[in-house]
């Protein structure tokens, strides 16, 4: 598949629908009418109509459908959302790096067109920043009909960049949002942690939430080479001679050691961290933003 | 300089296969990996040196797995160190120097010098080089060697001397160093007509080519073939070996001086009696010289005993003289020996040897001991003393030895194994029938091999003692080593018939008598008259050149048999296939150690 419907996979969102049930609804609520939404009763958006039951608040009688079925049905509410988000994708070279079909940057932009799609669909604002250890590319949030669709060409333009620094586009969008909203951030976090962690905090400070997909690709995090060889960094071209059979396990205990820092860290300061490995579907993701931007809502 | 060579050298060829990991390590060694890897900063603590420590473990690795297949090629060839100075793969040129009497006449040494000489610097160079000198026995005087200087020193050091000739023990010798390799033979000798012992063994493998450079011996040549005393006089025989008749004077020297001169005229190749006659000594001795100023110098005077030559002692330690086993048959051969007059033998019943004194000690010449059964402590320590303060001692090893006691005695433990074995008629083999005490079974008359023992004891092969003789199973028969300053001869069954039917057979007074006299020799030699040549030494009569190299026995490496034999023995002493193999497993198993942490 090409083009930007690429990122418009529907197989994802199939299988996201059939994964949770609840989720789909949540995506598709108000347009199917089928399902309950679990904000139901306090959105002005319509979501369907069921029958009185003795006990329910009388202020939710539709007076209307009882004039002409003399029947009594208590109208549903899906809640209205309204929420700006924010997705931060990262562009750096070390995204470009995948040992199987799929690099880690193709993995963050499936991952973000499909979360750009969910807040389509529920009428979100959303906007695009692309950076590596500057802004690449820069779309603002909106909501608007044809917004999508810039955002999926958006992506499909993006090429990989140079070195990473999460740090800075974080205290730059940080100190540039002014309304309070949702910031995503898509990155293999290949940056100081501490800094890293000091840009989130400052959009907590800010009273923005936050939710980050730390991508990563399983020989990442499996290191599974064998021959000794020489490994060059993607970013910085630096070359560590080693032999993979006597340094596997040390390398693996410092990167769980980096994603404990981050999961506990994050954690304490009300940020969720979601670890995706470009291998595992991308359900998880989609499923990771919606839990978070059920707890803002 | 020693030498490594080889039993098996043709298992060498395993050694290849040590190419084989070094080629894996070759080929499999691939161009070092570039990997782009994002998370290298995560392998910051995995350093060059972890790269650099895998290298060199890889090489260790390599170092093992080689090693390990050398050594099982090496171990497999059966090494050993020969002793040999040249490698023994090299070609070599074997240069044999007749030193014998009939090289003594005026100059022919000279000669005999200055062609072995001209032998040596026209040798090929890709070849070794070995001298021998030779006699009645070929001495190696220089191990084979590429230091040429060496052979060209040793040879203005060689001189004539009183002893026979013997080509073919020359010959074996020089068989014996060329081994299987390609080699070329020199001889250097006045080609004496008499050199040719029938008895004798010893030739050239076919392919080893022999270049004989004569050393032309005199016309003429006068000895003194016998001299004695009659009353007053003194009567020599003088043989005339030129083709002419021969007047030359005759004198007898007694105390230094001259005490008779006579002139005797010899018919061509004939001989005549000089009878002198002046004023002789109580005792001592005199010699009889007769004038000769061309031929060989060594025969021209003899010695005469004027008074007889003392009895030499030796005593016989038995554990029971009246018994059936004690000491007769030895005690009765030694009693025959030179009309009864060599030796003076002393049967001692073991628990008199206490009461021998200091002086009495020092008297015997040699000691036979039969049995130790009643030998007591001080008894033990007499012998032990006498061993190794430079005594000479014979140990038959019978029913009335007991070997728990016999270290005790001889103050060395000799390694017996176990009880007596039963043989149903072992025959006693001489490793090398050269040796003194088997020269009289020389002759196919004087076979040793039909002496039959039924029982004996097991002797282990160490490193100490020299297997002289060997039972037809293998095992020591008589043995000969260093115990202190003295000297151990050890047969390892009975003398007393009761093991045996040795003492029965016709060999066994020979044996005992060259025995007593191989352990008595430096007391004989003292007070014999000096060793003379053989009367045929004195013949010049030669044999061409062509005579000569037709009289080479030819064999199919018969002689490289012995060498081989020789080299076997010597391989079975050191046993480094032994060594190879345990630190081949050593290196497997460190293989399999590196090997594992690499993984």
């Amino acid at each position: 598949m090409s083009g930007p419907a690429r990122y418009l996979d529907p197989a994802i969102i199939a299988r996201l629908g059939t994964i949770d049930l609840k989720a789909r609804t949540i995506v598709e609520g108000f347009l199917t009418g089928l399902h309950r939404s679990p904000y139901k009763g306090f959105s002005v958006e319509f979501a369907e109509y069921r029958q009185y039951i003795p006990g329910d608040d009388l202020a939710t009688l539709d007076w209307k459908v009882f004039a002409r079925s003399d029947k009594h049905f208590v109208k549903k509410y899906e809640e209205e959302t309204n929420l700006t988000c924010h997705m931060m994708l990262d562009v750096s070279g070390s995204m470009g790096y995948g040992s199987g079909d799929i690099t880690k940057l193709q993995y963050a932009s499936y991952l973000t067109g499909a979360l750009a799609y969910l807040m389509h669909r529920q009428r979100d604002s959303f906007g695009l920043i692309a950076f590596d250890d500057s802004i690449a590319a820069l779309l603002p949030a909106s909501a608007r009909s044809g917004h999508l669709r810039t955002l999926l060409l958006a992506l499909e333009r993006i090429e990989i960049g140079a070195r990473t620094n999460v740090a800075k586009p974080l205290h730059d969008l940080a100190a540039a949002v002014r309304k309070r909203g949702m910031v995503v951030l898509i990155s293999d976090l290949l940056d100081d942690p501490a800094n890293v962690l000091e840009g989130l905090k400052h959009f907590r400070y800010r009273g923005t939430d936050v939710i980050v997909f730390h991508i990563l690709d399983p020989y990442e995090l499996k290191f599974p080479f064998e021959q000794a060889a020489r490994f060059r960094d993607m970013e910085t071209a630096e070359e560590v001679a080693a032999v993979p059979g006597s340094i596997r396990q040390d390398y693996i205990d410092r990167m769980q050691e980096r994603i404990a820092f981050f999961r506990r860290e994050l954690g304490l300061v009300g940020i969720d961290y979601c670890q995706l490995e470009t291998s595992q579907p991308l359900e998880l993701g989609l499923m990771s933003y919606l839990m978070t931007r059920r707890r803002v809502l | 300089m020693g030498g490594i060579s080889f039993l098996s050298p043709l298992f060498l060829i395993g050694a290849i296969a040590a190419a084989v990991p070094i080629l894996l390590h070759l080929f499999h060694r691939k161009t070092e990996v570039v990997i782009d890897f994002p998370a290298v900063s995560l392998l910051k603590r995995a350093p060059v040196q972890q790269h650099r420590r895998r290298r060199l473990r890889e090489l260790l690795l390599l170092a093992l797995r080689v090693g390990a297949l050398l050594l099982l090629a090496l171990s497999f060839a059966r090494p050993y160190l020969a002793g040999a100075a040249a490698t023994s793969s090299m070609p070599l040129t074997v240069i044999t120097v007749d030193t014998s009497m009939s090289m003594s006449a005026p100059g022919q040494m000279d000669r005999a010098r200055d062609a072995a000489s001209r032998a040596a610097a026209a040798a090929p160079s890709s070849h070794a080089l070995a001298l021998i000198g030779f006699g009645d026995t070929a001495a190696v005087i220089v191990e084979p060697t590429t230091d040429r200087s060496a052979i060209a020193s040793a040879i203005t050091q060689l001189n004539a001397s009183a002893s026979g000739t013997r080509f073919r023990t020359a010959l074996a010798r020089a068989s014996e160093i060329i081994g299987t390799r390609e080699g070329s033979v020199v001889v250097v000798t006045d080609l004496q007509q008499a050199g040719w012992e029938a008895n004798d063994d010893g030739g050239l493998p076919d392919g080893i080519n022999v270049e004989v450079i004569s050393v032309p011996p005199p016309t003429g040549n006068l000895a003194v073939t016998s001299a004695e005393r009659r009353d007053r006089r003194i009567v020599a025989s003088i043989q005339n070996y030129a083709n002419s008749e021969v007047t030359a004077p005759v004198r007898l020297f007694a105390a230094g001086k001259e005490i008779a001169k006579v002139d005797v005229t010899m018919a061509a190749r004939g001989a005549a009696d000089a009878e002198l006659i002046g004023s002789l000594p109580a005792g001592g001795d005199a010699e009889v010289r007769v004038d000769d100023v061309s031929g060989y110098q060594p025969d021209n005077s003899r010695k005469v005993l004027l008074d007889p030559a003392p009895s030499v002692p030796i005593a016989i330690v038995v554990a029971d003289p009246t018994g059936s086993t004690g000491g007769l048959y030895v005690e009765r051969a030694l009693k025959v020996a030179g009309n009864g007059r060599e030796f003076s033998v002393d049967v001692r019943d073991g628990r008199e040897v206490a009461k021998w004194t200091g002086a009495e000690l020092s008297k015997i010449a040699a000691m036979f001991v039969l049995g130790t059964r009643t030998l007591d402590r001080n008894g033990r320590e007499v012998i032990r003393n006498y061993l190794t303060r430079g005594g000479q001692v014979f140990v038959a090893a019978g029913p009335d030895v007991d070997p728990g006691t016999l270290a005790d005695v001889l103050g060395t433990k000799l390694p017996f194994e176990g009880d007596p074995i039963r043989t149903a008629g072992a025959t006693m083999i001489a490793r090398d029938g050269r040796h003194p005490i088997f020269r009289p079974f020389l002759s196919p008359s004087g076979a040793l091999g039909d002496v039959q023992v039924e029982q004996h004891r097991r002797l282990k092969d160490p490193a100490d003692h020299t297997v002289l003789a060997r039972f037809s199973g293998g095992d020591a028969a008589l043995t000969e080593q260093a115990a202190g300053e003295g000297r151990l001869i050890v047969f390892t069954s009975d003398l007393d018939n009761a093991w045996s039917r040795f003492p029965l057979n016709p060999a066994f007074v020979p044996f005992a008598i060259e025995t007593a006299r191989y352990l008595t020799r430096s007391q004989s030699l003292a007070r014999r008259s000096p060793e003379v040549a053989k009367a045929a030494e004195s013949n010049p009569a030669a044999t061409t050149v062509e005579e000569f190299t037709n009289a080479i026995e030819r064999t199919t490496r018969a002689g490289v048999t012995e060498a081989q034999n020789a080299a076997r023995e010597i391989e079975d002493r050191q046993r480094w296939w032994q060594i190879g193999l345990v630190i081949m497993l050593v290196a497997l198993a460190g293989e399999a150690l590196v090997g594992r942490r690499a993984t």
